[in-house]
């Protein structure tokens, strides 16, 4: 064999070698200095697109949006007004068994700068990092709802795993039932909702909560609704449950880093 | 200064593919400079251009250091042989048709070395939906990739 032959064989041993020793000892940590070049360009081209593009779409959406702002300005004191008296009544109600508001700490706003470069992960590049107060494993929220954990931070730079990532997963409940089961991404749009069984009562609608018992998740955040229950046997030993998030993951622009 | 060039067309790609989504789909840019080192300049250096760019998409991924740099590599290798003029003879629609080709390797290897040395990392219908996406996205490349033995 030549040596110019030898050398394809060669490299994809190296390369089994080397994935055989990571999934025996643990992944290689990666040098952040790399992720921080690429996330550096991410973030100029994107405050530059973002200053060019924004005068224009300013002037476009200026009249629509004041139609559109008055209008909703309405919908909102009629609103307001209605649930006034529901606010008090909560907060009397709240005081009289002594509950206290649950403490989520923002930590941090942050804007998505990127994609995660990996084919398969659902993950976002967000622009803060370390030096702004984020860590690992915090959560990450949308006005909508749930939209992720932080998975990885450098010092200016941090990476979110998605809620339709395959790997992701939080302990959630049904927000009227309290009836509790297990979030997971998919890849696609939709997430399971897992290890609910059969005798347990899901609707369609349902709307689904992270309940805090993971010890990762803030609780009480809402992640999204019940689209689909099949029990007649397609989950197993448990119900196959579908659930569509409130925060299509495909559109997050801004975020919110809580823990 | 050509090696220059090179750098910054892939630093381009690893920009590109972190920003464009076509159906929710990112594409898979970074093997475009890798088959265009194999078709230009042979499979020695086509597999060097795929170990190194696959190593540094593998590093960006902060999960196994391996399945990119392996696909990557034989992309960069398989290219040579495929399109410059050992194995058929170059023309646009080959080109189109080794890109797509290629672009599906690459992903079939690196679903298949994540499932196998670290977790299943999507939907067997997500990696045919994201694999056949980025084909096409890339295939229109082949047609300006052009091989040293084109007519």
């Amino acid at each position: 064999m030549s040596r110019k032959k030898a050398l394809l064989p060669i490299v994809v041993i190296i390369s089994f070698i080397l994935m055989t020793y990571q999934s025996k000892k643990g992944h290689f940590g990666s040098p952040a200095q790399i992720s921080s070049l690429l996330d550096s360009a991410h973030k100029t081209i994107a405050s530059l697109t973002g200053s060019l593009s924004q005068p224009f779409k300013r002037l476009a959406l200026r009249e629509e949006e004041n139609t559109r702002l008055r209008q909703r300005v309405d919908e909102l004191l009629l609103e307001r007004d209605r649930y006034l008296d529901a606010v008090l009544e909560n907060k009397r109600l709240k005081e009289l068994l002594k509950l206290q508001e649950s403490s989520k700490t923002t930590v941090a706003a942050a804007r998505v700068v990127a994609r995660g470069t990996g084919h398969w992960e659902h993950t976002l590049v967000l622009d803060k990092g370390l030096k702004d107060g984020v860590a690992k494993d915090m959560t990450v929220i949308t006005p909508m709802g749930l939209a992720g954990k932080i998975i990885s931070v450098t010092d200016s730079f941090s990476r979110m795993l998605l809620l339709s990532d395959i790997n992701f997963s939080a302990a959630v409940r049904v927000r009227e039932t309290r009836k509790e089961g297990v979030l997971a991404g998919t890849g696609t749009r939709t997430c399971m909702l897992k290890y609910v069984p059969y005798e347990e009562e899901i609707k369609t609608g349902d709307v689904i909560a992270t309940s805090g018992l993971d010890s990762l998740f803030v609780p009480g955040v809402p992640v999204g609704y019940v689209s689909k229950v099949d029990n007649k046997g397609l989950g197993g030993n448990f119900q196959y449950i579908e659930l569509t998030p409130f925060q299509d993951s495909s559109r997050i622009e801004e975020v919110l880093v809580i823990r | 200064m050509r090696y220059l060039l090179w750098i910054a067309a892939t630093f381009c790609c690893f920009l590109l593919q972190g920003k464009l989504s076509v159906l929710g789909v990112a594409p898979n840019f970074t093997i475009l400079p890798v088959y265009y080192a194999g078709l230009r300049h042979g499979e020695t250096r086509g597999l060097l251009a795929g170990i190194l760019i696959g190593f540094f998409e593998d590093s960006l991924s902060y999960s196994l250091i391996g399945p990119h740099l392996m696909s990557h590599a034989i992309i960069g290798y398989t290219s040579a042989f495929l399109v410059s003029g050992a194995l058929f003879r170059w023309t646009a629609l080959l080109g189109v048709i080794a890109v797509a080709t290629l672009t599906v390797a690459d992903n079939i290897i690196v679903f298949a070395a994540k499932s196998i040395f670290d977790k299943v990392p999507a939907l067997f219908s997500t990696v045919v939906y994201t694999s056949v996406m980025q084909a096409l996205i890339n295939a229109p490349a082949g047609i300006f990739l052009v091989s040293k033995n084109a007519d």
